[in-house]
């Protein structure tokens, strides 16, 4: 594979990392079900990247370029993470609004009887 | 007769209380759709049971509260606090970056490579009168690079001390106005929805200076702790911080460094380890942590002065143990540099050239024997690239210690900025989860965590293939670089 297409490949993948990230800014379910697509798009990129790189070739700048999307990587965690923890919390105070406390102290689990939800 | 009417009362206490909790609830649903509204609690508080006293018991209707604004408001809070932080540390990192060059051009680095160019250029001519002025020229540069970088980093430091004053003032300020609205709060009758938004716009200042917690009571004030356990602001009343340096034990073998700095809790408390982010817990880290580091502290001397204690020392060594003339009788040689022998602190500060020291007292004659016309210049010159651990210091040449100051500085800065770009996207992520909470009815929210919750493992499966990935082709790419 040529060395600009290799290049290429992982040009798509930052991209489509920067893309999740910006839809994880959103952090509603939607946009984070966007952003597994965007993630999937992402793998799909290093893994063609990977195939571009033969073994035991050095390259510092395409090294420092997947530096570079691991650091943006960093960036998508770290909005996911704090959207969980979001959740999390949120999850712990409607357990307690809608059921209060378990035997055991902990904020009784959000109930869900009834519902139905679906995905396309 | 008493029992039975005591009953009476509390079962229609109780009734009252539940029918304001109904109340509550139809408006909950009522407003499901209002753009901005969030669910509200009726908060029932049990009361006092003893019939001797006529105490009957049973529940009251306390205030009605928004758990759902409170949390969405203090995780928003949590960013911004983050933010804060993240913005001191780039512009106090950026300035601090300035002081230490390393293009080779200016400064430390240059003087250094001046100072090897010139003992090795006496070396090749060590009788030269010319050679000899040129070391000491470039030894008063080196002297002179140390003493501004020193400078720079102390009057950086007092700056930074300043801030602190400054910061600590904002922060008893914003408490003084929450203690204000407080009072306000607990005074009206009903719940004022402006009140309530200044009291968050205050709270949201507050965020970016340092970390808290701020939880509404009952009685619509709002308690506000510094890292949820020291008190700021508690009903109608603040309790203000102070700011105070801390100057080293006399005992301690620094005693004359410079100072750290501590933040105390109206009590006079040490609560400096509470403050852990915000502004304020950005600026006390660097006085406590990263200036320390260069200009030392009680217990170590810095690596500023460290470095320049180590290399005057080296070369004027080298140059006492040479002749100036071998004789008869030999001509001793004299020391370089001079600098504060009494505060290990102040040593890069104070270093200087002897101005008594001319050019044909600089002694070039290595005694031996084997005796060497030019030994001193080319032991000095040596230092550039050291062969014996003495002339090193912690293991690396001077050029290389000096870099890692620099490069440690360079990554903090480096840090700080890939911290501003994420905790400017956290924020606006906080904001937008606030956004989202507000309005929605308890069974739509059941329905979107259990939406999030797939939605996340699936990213977050996601993100660990791809950090894997990048790592093997890292790897795969710098195996033989």
């Amino acid at each position: 594979m040529p060395a600009a297409e290799t290049a290429e490949h992982l040009s798509v993948a930052r991209s489509e990392v920067k893309r999740a990230c910006h839809l994880l800014e959103g952090a509603s379910p939607a946009s984070l079900e966007a952003s597994s697509s965007a993630l999937e798009r992402a793998v799909s990129g290093v893994t063609d990247c990977r195939r571009g790189i033969r073994p035991g070739q050095a390259d510092a700048h395409l090294a420092a370029r997947v530096r570079q999307l691991r650091a943006e990587l960093r960036h998508a965690g770290r909005l996911l993470e704090s959207a969980a923890d979001f959740y999390r919390g949120w999850e712990r105070i409607l357990g307690t609004m809608s059921g209060g406390y378990t035997a055991g102290g902990d904020p009784a689990p959000v109930a869900r009887t009834g519902k139905l939800y679906c995905q396309g | 007769m008493s029992n039975i009417l005591s009953s009476l009362i509390s079962a229609a206490g109780a009734l009252d209380a539940f029918t304001q909790a109904l109340d509550v609830t139809q408006n909950n649903v009522a407003n499901a759709q209002t753009p901005g509204y969030a669910n509200q609690t009726q908060l029932l508080t049990a009361m006092q049971f003893d019939p001797a006293e006529g105490s009957t018991g049973g529940v009251s209707a306390g205030e009605v509260v928004s758990s759902r604004d409170q949390y969405a408001e203090q995780a928003v809070r949590q960013q911004n606090v983050l933010l804060g932080q993240a913005q001191q540390n780039v512009t106090s990192f950026t300035s601090l970056q300035s002081l230490f060059d390393i293009s080779g051009n200016s400064g430390i680095p240059y003087a250094l490579n001046n100072l090897f160019t010139s003992f090795s250029a006496w070396g090749q001519t060590p009788t030269s009168t010319n050679a000899q002025q040129a070391v000491i020229d470039s030894a008063t540069d080196l002297a002179n690079a140390f003493q501004q970088t020193a400078t720079g980093l102390a009057q950086a430091a007092q700056n930074n001390s300043s801030q602190i004053d400054q910061t600590v003032v904002q922060i008893n300020q914003l408490a003084g106005q929450l203690a204000g609205y407080n009072s306000q709060a607990m005074s009206d009758a009903t719940p004022d929805p402006g009140l309530d938004a200044q009291i968050n716009s205050t709270l949201q200042q507050l965020s970016q200076y340092v970390n808290f917690t701020a939880s509404q009571q009952s009685n619509g004030s709002v308690t506000v702790l510094v890292n949820g356990q020291v008190p700021l602001v508690i009903g109608d009343k603040a309790y203000a911080l102070q700011d105070q340096p801390v100057t080293p034990d006399p005992a301690s073998p620094n005693p004359n460094a410079p100072p750290t700095m501590s933040i105390l809790a109206s009590d006079g408390a040490d609560i400096t380890s509470q403050v852990t982010s915000g502004q304020l817990g950005a600026l006390v880290n660097l006085a406590n942590n990263v200036f320390p580091q260069y200009l030392g502290d009680g217990n170590n001397a810095g690596d500023l002065n460290t470095m320049a204690k180590q290399f005057a020392d080296c070369v004027n060594q080298a140059l006492t143990q040479g002749n100036i003339s071998d004789g008869p009788p030999p001509v001793d040689g004299v020391p370089l540099f001079t600098y504060d022998t009494t505060n290990a602190t102040n040593v890069a500060q104070t270093l200087a050239v002897d101005p008594s020291v001319t050019a044909g007292q600089l002694a070039a004659i290595s005694p031996g024997p084997p005796e060497v016309s030019n030994g001193v210049p080319l032991a000095l010159s040596a230092l550039a690239d050291p062969q014996s651990s003495g002339d090193e210091i912690n293991g690396a040449s001077f050029t290389e210690f000096y870099g890692s100051m620099a490069a440690a500085i360079g990554n903090g800065l480096n840090v700080a900025n890939n911290s501003l770009q994420v905790q400017q996207s956290a924020l606006a992520q906080a904001q937008n989860l606030r956004q989202q909470v507000s309005g929605v009815s308890l069974d739509a929210e059941a329905a979107v965590l259990l939406q999030f919750q797939q939605a996340y493992e699936a990213n977050s499966k996601l993100i660990t293939i791809l950090d894997q990935l990048s790592e093997d082709t890292i790897n795969m790419l710098t195996a033989t670089s």
